[in-house]
């Protein structure tokens, strides 16, 4: 019917693209270019701070104060070069990929876990539970950041890889049950069936059948989880206090404070630097991330 | 047959564990600490006298309109820009993956090293935003005037979250069958009047849903108020969600830093009440 419905509409927007055809105005057939050009300039003004903030990195100290756009002088690494040779920095750095990393993988493992149960399992509470834990995802970390550090100061875990594991990783938590929920759910139940026929487990399933065919949901879960982690700074700016546990976010917060007016172009050459793990990241998985954040945030 | 039943509670059991630690724990605790008064690292329980002193203050209230004001502009403004492109590309371009990841790439950056770049183009006499928009806005230094400030910072945030709105938004269009605006051609509707008619109508559901989505976003903003103007000048960025992290972090006054974060509890709260509402109802259209 609605097959029949198409072929009649189709039908008549011809004719009536061929009445109207001449020298009035068709849309269709001009606007490509201009949607072009129109997307073009945006891009190039959303890339544009990266960019100024890119070439300020590649000038001597203090060069980026002569207002022009273009180094009119070659180009200068100093700045990647300091900032690599420099401890602080590179631990900084360090700290950032333990706590990413740590939160991610704790995050996968329970989501993965728990998504199983949500998707195929049925149990009292089922419903309750599932609406209980998205609705944590609605209630950001804010308002549970002071008395996240009040508790975290009275455990004396304040200051440690193992704080920042735990909150984000649990911060992650919701999230990802969401993306491994809808995941399983397209993975066909038989796989299951045949694995119980030959006298697995249900845990033996779940880990030798279920979980090597949902490696893609777990990769974009993870992957999502890391450059989340990877660029908070709040969370870590609250619940750590000494320089060698400070992630590269907050050692970016503080250099940006202490700033005496005059070593600007190191201090862009830092931003750049950080900024490379969670674009280079999204870019090899731009997919996956577009996907699973359309599905946790419309579907959750 | 025992096993089997205590099975999916097992599975679930540390993502429950976790988030009660974690999350739900810590918003009770805010509502106990919310009532106490902290005096050299001891509790001193008050009742409700930190709300009494909060509502009586000129500072939450100055907070309060600061996000109010900047929360409509930042959904307003956002939602707009994010309509426009959502409907460009349902219609399909060339080379729409590429303009989709460019256009993606703010919201992939930090919150401070974003603060980094836009305080570079903002830099009073130097940086080039500063030079060119200056002369627009009579010549005011961005970073050094109240509402310039907030202006810095609502396109830093407009920046960072167009594209995830639209990427909501464009979820939303492509529900939609082609045959529905078809149809509305053949009964004689203008393009316009196709939108209106058709394509609104069905969009609106996902349009509440990215509506407040970016409302929460917008009243838990601190990250970018820290780091770009970290309130300033004087107190004319100081945003609820900055007031309450100065008051408990900066201050060390837990109890009434913990009433601010109740009173944005509230908000956020009611608001995922809305969110899961209008998800309901976009449920019955699916």
């Amino acid at each position: 019917m609605s097959a029949i419905n198409t072929k009649i509409a189709k039908a008549r927007m011809e004719a009536s693209a061929r009445q109207s055809g001449g020298g009035g105005f068709n849309w269709r057939k001009l606007s490509p270019i201009g949607l072009h050009i129109f997307l073009i300039v945006l891009c190039l003004v959303v890339l544009f701070p990266i960019v100024y903030t890119f070439l300020a990195s590649l000038r001597p100290q203090g060069f980026g104060l002569t207002r022009d756009l273009l180094p009119t002088d070659g180009f200068y690494f100093g700045h990647y070069e300091r900032l690599l040779s420099t401890p602080r920095f590179l631990r900084n750095i360090f700290n950032s990929a333990v706590n990413s990393l740590g939160g991610a993988v704790f995050t996968t493992v329970i989501a993965a876990s728990a998504g199983y149960a949500f998707a195929r399992l049925k149990f009292v509470g089922r419903n309750f539970l599932l609406t209980f834990i998205l609705g944590m995802m609605l209630l950001p970390g804010l308002t549970n950041l002071i008395p996240l550090f009040k508790l975290a100061s009275d455990l004396e875990i304040l200051d440690t890889y193992l704080v920042m594991i735990l909150v984000y990783g649990t911060f992650g938590i919701p999230f990802g049950i969401w993306i491994m929920k809808g995941f399983y759910e397209t993975i066909p139940r038989e796989m299951e069936e045949a694995a119980a026929v030959d006298g697995a487990t249900p845990v033996q399933a779940l880990l030798y059948v279920v979980v090597p065919m949902s490696l893609p949901g777990l990769v974009s879960v993870f992957m999502i989880n890391f450059v989340y982690n990877w660029n908070d700074f709040l969370t870590a700016l609250i619940l750590l206090s000494s320089t060698a546990m400070k992630t590269a976010t907050v050692g970016l917060f503080d250099f940006q404070n202490q700033l005496t007016g005059n070593n600007n172009e190191l201090l862009n050459a830092a931003a750049i630097l950080i900024m490379i793990p969670g674009i280079f990241i999204f870019m090899f998985a731009r997919k996956a991330f577009l996907q699973g954040m359309v599905e946790g945030a419309v579907k959750g | 047959m025992r096993q089997k039943k205590i099975y999916p509670y097992l599975l679930i059991a540390p993502a429950l564990l976790f988030i009660s630690a974690v999350t739900l724990y810590p918003t009770l605790f805010s509502v106990y600490l919310s009532m106490n008064r902290s005096r050299r690292g001891t509790l001193e329980f008050v009742g409700l006298r930190n709300f009494e002193i909060l509502f009586g203050s000129s500072n939450f209230w100055d907070s309060f309109r600061l996000t109010a004001i900047y929360g409509i502009l930042f959904v307003t403004l956002v939602m707009i820009f994010a309509f426009i492109l959502a409907l460009i590309f349902n219609r399909g371009v060339r080379f729409g993956g590429l303009y989709m990841s460019i256009i993606f790439i703010p919201w992939m950056l930090s919150e401070i090293v974003s603060s980094v770049m836009f305080r570079w183009m903002f830099l009073p006499e130097i940086g080039i935003a500063q030079r060119l928009l200056g002369p627009l806005f009579n010549d005011i230094t961005f970073l050094g005037h109240p509402s310039g400030a907030l202006g810095v910072v609502l396109g830093a945030t407009i920046w960072r979250s167009v594209a995830f709105a639209m990427l909501l938004i464009l979820a939303g269009l492509q529900t939609i069958p082609g045959e529905m605006s078809e149809a509305a051609a053949i009964d004689g509707a203008t393009r316009w009047q196709a939108f209106w008619k058709v394509t609104w109508p069905l969009v609106l559901p996902t349009t509440q849903v990215t509506i407040i989505f970016l409302t929460i976003q917008a009243i838990n903003a601190a990250g970018m108020f820290l780091s770009i103007t970290n309130g300033g000048p004087g107190r004319a960025t100081e945003v609820l969600s900055l007031y309450m992290y100065r008051e408990a972090i900066v201050f060390f006054n837990f109890g009434f830093g913990a009433a601010l974060a109740v009173m944005l509890f509230l908000i956020n709260a009611s608001l995922a009440v809305v969110y899961i509402r209008s998800l309901r109802s976009q449920v019955s259209y699916g």
